[in-house]
């Protein structure tokens, strides 16, 4: 029998015990295989716009993924190995030399990663289509996508995991080498203290939660202000939060004991005593998954917001389905004949907007664009009658009546400048050779003209435009709005075709396609990495949890002895569990409400990240009840096996 | 008095088809109340096989168990475990406390688990700590304290309950003969003193001597049994001897 056939026959012999490595290789294969096949994917290329973008992000996520993935690998098969060391005392114990026994558990390694390549990319091209099929809805785009084999996916793959088996293979090795014989023989667990509280940090902890959140919640105004919050607020949770399941848990769990009247009832001092003398070993497993899934959950709430708003942004980026600034050279005509005969999208508003274009200088102005010296910043400048008849063109409410030299600042796109703290500011104007200095009243917050960089749209009197328009000639903007302008993909190509290079020429569906697609690839890709990384981090308390169960063996089998029924067993490790599983879940997700909330403060996001937040909390909670259900079910296996 | 053990044709099989072990033949075996009785045998005689149907977490392939005049073959899963924490005491040979629990925690667990009222708990705790002697050690962790010590805490979480039967399997396998003696005496207390009634399974004809009655089975049956009477422990414990020196087996070297 050669080495290889006793190999074999381990795998075959303890497959139950192989089966949840085997799982967890063969899902993080068939997740890798997914997003790399996606970067080859003709059905998605063909249909984006901008298809350099597309895989910029796929290979970027690609990287995180196979940090997961190395991650989730490397996990499962310390643990594997750490539960056949016995196995392995007893083999050196026979004789074995530790090379021999080094080998064997190498060439196990290499049948079962091979097995999961295998069936791991089987599974991933089988879900590779739905996957594309659910990023092309994201797209907007018609849902079609056929099985598809990519052999440089394949390659991609294949490479990845064999370079991880060697590593996992090596930390293998480094484990037999490193394990001595007499560790066999000794007892598992012999004097474990239970904790010692700090009430000291247990407070601190508290102090620094609280000060992380009430930051959240405080506005913000200047960009330095905005990395002082923020690292507040990073420092304060990730310090808080360690602190929290360091000492506060351990002290709560410890005033539970106190009370004696619940303590004594039941075998809930088992539970309580279990936890209080497990917390600590799982201190920075419990702090890392808390914070690390409360960022995913604010990344993907963050991505999911951005989908969920791209049209209103678009709407703002682009206020008019069609804006282009009118020329001599016939070019005009031929694009109004293009834009009022597409029947299929009638033109409900068409109007000239006249805008000075100009330099000003705004030192003395609570908002300086950045990439601009502050005393020569571009602006344009719209004619109050202007803007109130593109207003009411475009449905708005608001019409400004600026006197004199009041002037009214557009607020510009991406910025949180309120009218408080602009009131009073003064900005000069360049015309010709001089400066008109101007005083601000007040914030529009509709946008009238096409976005672009720095976005200072300045709204002034009709005497003070046409007292300028003599010095500084006015250009025209011809601005077209008509009806389902989502859909005006023909028209919007053609006029850019028509504009030549497609300066002069602003569409909204342009706009609104980039969008969709930033959106949907943002999005699918965080949506993904999410679902992998709760995926992940779910295992790795499963498997913490399952070391768990097999070192508390003896301990359930006394109590059974003793005339514990099973069911109180069962209730008992339900609420162990529960409360391993509960306790990061609810602390990541308050922290990620709160960075939500704060990262809405800075005008990042909306501030309505409600629905994000309930989609990506729930697909959490969804992921975490099924780890929660699937652990509980093989802790209670494991320790009720005894009797 | 009243029988509290009454065992009837008690026979255990393992294995199915050709290849069927017979563990126990058709043994029958009488416990009354406040008697102290030892089981000895051969290692593989069946007497763990026996202390586990008397236990109710095994049960016999046929034959009928009585215990404190419930028969225990029809119960289910459920009602043989209220009836253990309830009618049972158990000593183990290697104490089986858990690791995270205090001392008085490991006494009151039974209590607890029967969700007795706190002042009840508290009170009887103090009492079978008197009992054993521990007092001092209420608030240690079981690895602060002594195999000696960790035997009481043992014991007095299996009498805690005031149970109708105490069952101890080997209880004196891994103490020093100092420790041994006090336990033991201790026991002889509770049995004279309580009226506890205690059967214990061991290989150690020197605790066997301290019951009032030693069992003896070879190869799954009855081989033949000793009563103390008005004689001496060391006395009883001559006869456990001789009886030992007949029986043969893996008994002589345990001695």
């Amino acid at each position: 029998m050669t080495l290889f056939d006793v190999a074999k026959k381990n795998i075959q012999g303890n497959f139950k015990n192989y089966l949840i490595y085997l799982l967890s290789m063969i899902f993080s294969v068939m997740i890798y295989y997914i997003f790399v096949s996606l970067q080859y994917s003709k059905a998605i290329t063909e249909g984006l716009q901008s298809s350099e973008s597309l895989r910029a992000v796929l290979s970027q996520a690609s990287v995180i993924l196979i940090l997961f993935t190395a991650v989730f690998v490397w996990g499962s098969n310390a643990f594997f190995t750490r539960k056949r060391m016995k196995e392995v005392g007893l083999y050196a114990l026979l004789g074995m030399r530790r090379q021999t026994i080094a080998r064997m558990l190498f060439y196990e390694n290499l049948i079962m990663s091979l097995a999961a390549l295998i069936i791991g990319i089987f599974l991933g091209t089988l879900l590779s289509k739905l996957f594309t099929m659910i990023l092309l809805k994201l797209l907007d785009n018609p849902v079609q996508a056929g099985f598809e084999i990519h052999i440089g996916a394949i390659g991609q793959v294949t490479f990845v995991f064999v370079v991880l088996i060697l590593i996992t293979s090596m930390q293998g090795y480094r484990l037999i080498y490193k394990f001595k014989l007499v560790e066999l023989f000794q007892a598992e667990r012999k004097g474990e203290h239970a904790p010692r509280i700090s009430l000291l940090a247990a407070g601190l902890s508290v102090i620094l939660i609280a000060l992380g959140y009430w930051t959240a919640f405080k506005p913000i105004s200047t960009t330095q202000g905005i990395l002082v919050n923020f690292s507040i607020i990073f420092i304060g949770l990730g310090a808080g939060t360690y602190l929290l399941f360091r000492s506060l848990v351990i002290a709560l769990l410890q005033l539970s004991s106190h009370h004696k009247k619940r303590y004594y009832r039941g075998i809930n001092m088992i539970g309580t005593s279990h936890l209080l003398y497990r917390i600590r070993s799982n201190t920075v497993m419990l702090t890392t998954i808390a914070l690390l899934s409360s960022l995913t959950l604010c990344a993907v709430s963050v991505g999911y917001s951005f989908f969920y708003t791209q049209k209103q942004s678009a709407e703002q980026e682009m206020p008019f389905s069609y804006t282009y600034a009118a020329s001599e050279n016939g070019l005009d005509a031929e694009a109004r004949q293009l834009i009022l005969s597409d029947a299929k999208h009638p033109v409900i508003a068409e109007i000239d907007l006249p805008a000075i274009a100009t330099d000003a200088d705004l030192t003395r102005f609570a908002y300086q664009p950045g990439n601009y010296e502050p005393n020569k910043v571009p602006v344009k400048l719209i004619s109050a009658s202007t803007y109130n008849r593109a207003a009411s063109a475009l449905g708005y409410k608001e019409r400004l009546q600026p006197a004199g030299r009041d002037v009214v600042l557009v607020r510009p796109l991406y910025t949180t400048l309120s009218a408080d703290e602009v009131q009073g500011n003064r900005i000069s104007v360049t015309t010709g050779n001089e400066r008109e200095s101007l005083e601000v009243t007040g914030i529009a917050e509709e946008r009238i003209l096409p976005w672009g960089y720095p976005d200072m749209c300045i709204v002034i009197s009709d005497s003070l435009f046409s007292q300028l328009n003599k010095s500084l000639k006015a250009s025209t903007y011809k601005a077209f709005k008509v009806r389902g302008q989502e859909t005006t993909k023909e028209t919007a190509t053609a006029l850019i075709k028509l504009s030549g290079d497609g300066t002069g020429m602003a569409t909204f569906y342009q706009q609104y396609r980039q969008n969709v697609e930033n959106a949907g690839i943002n999005v699918f890709t965080l949506g993904f990495l999410g679902l992998v990384f709760l995926a992940a981090t779910g295992s790795i308390i499963y498997f913490n949890q399952l070391t768990k169960a097999e070192a508390s063996k003896g301990s359930y089998g006394i109590l059974r002895k003793i005339g514990v029924s099973r069911k109180d067993i069962r209730r008992s490790v339900a609420k162990q569990v529960l409360f391993v599983f509960g306790l990061p879940l609810i602390v990541g997700l308050v922290h990620s409400i709160m960075m939500l909330k704060a990262l809405a403060g800075i005008n990042l996001i909306s501030g309505l990240f409600a629905v994000p937040i309930l989609v990506s909390g729930g697909a959490y909670l969804l992921i975490y009840l099924a780890y929660y259900a699937f652990t509980v079910k093989t802790y209670d296996r494991t320790v009720s096996a005894q009797l | 008095m009243n029988v509290v053990i009454e065992g009837k044709q008690i026979s255990k099989v393992y294995g199915s088809g050709d290849s069927v072990i017979s563990a126990l033949q058709l043994i029958d075996l009488t416990v009354m109340e406040g008697e102290s009785v030892a089981i000895m045998g051969p290692s593989g005689s069946g007497k763990t096989t026996l202390l586990n149907i008397l236990a109710t977490i095994d049960s016999p392939t046929s034959g009928e168990v009585v215990i404190d005049g419930y028969n225990i073959l029809n119960m289910n899963e459920e009602q043989l475990s209220s009836f253990r924490r309830d009618r049972l005491g158990f000593v183990f040979q290697d104490y089986n406390l858990l690791d995270t629990l205090t001392v008085k925690e490991n006494i009151v667990l039974p209590l607890a688990i029967a969700k007795m009222n706190i002042g009840q708990l508290e009170q009887r705790a103090s009492e079978v700590a008197v009992r054993f002697g521990i007092q001092s050690i209420l608030d240690k962790y079981p690895y602060q304290i002594s195999g000696g010590q960790k035997q009481r805490t043992a014991a007095s979480r299996a009498i805690v309950t005031k149970p109708a039967l105490l069952l101890a399997d080997e209880p004196t396998g891994a103490l020093d003969s100092k420790s041994a003696t006090d336990f033991l005496e201790s026991l002889k207390e509770l049995n004279e003193q309580e009226g506890t009634t205690i059967l214990m399974v061991t290989h150690d004809a020197y605790a066997a001597s301290y019951c009032k009655r030693v069992i003896f089975i070879k190869d799954g049956s009855l081989f033949t049994e000793l009563v103390k009477g008005s004689q001496s422990r060391r006395d009883m414990f001559k006869k456990v001897l001789d009886v030992l020196a007949v029986l043969g087996g893996g008994a002589i070297d345990a001695v």
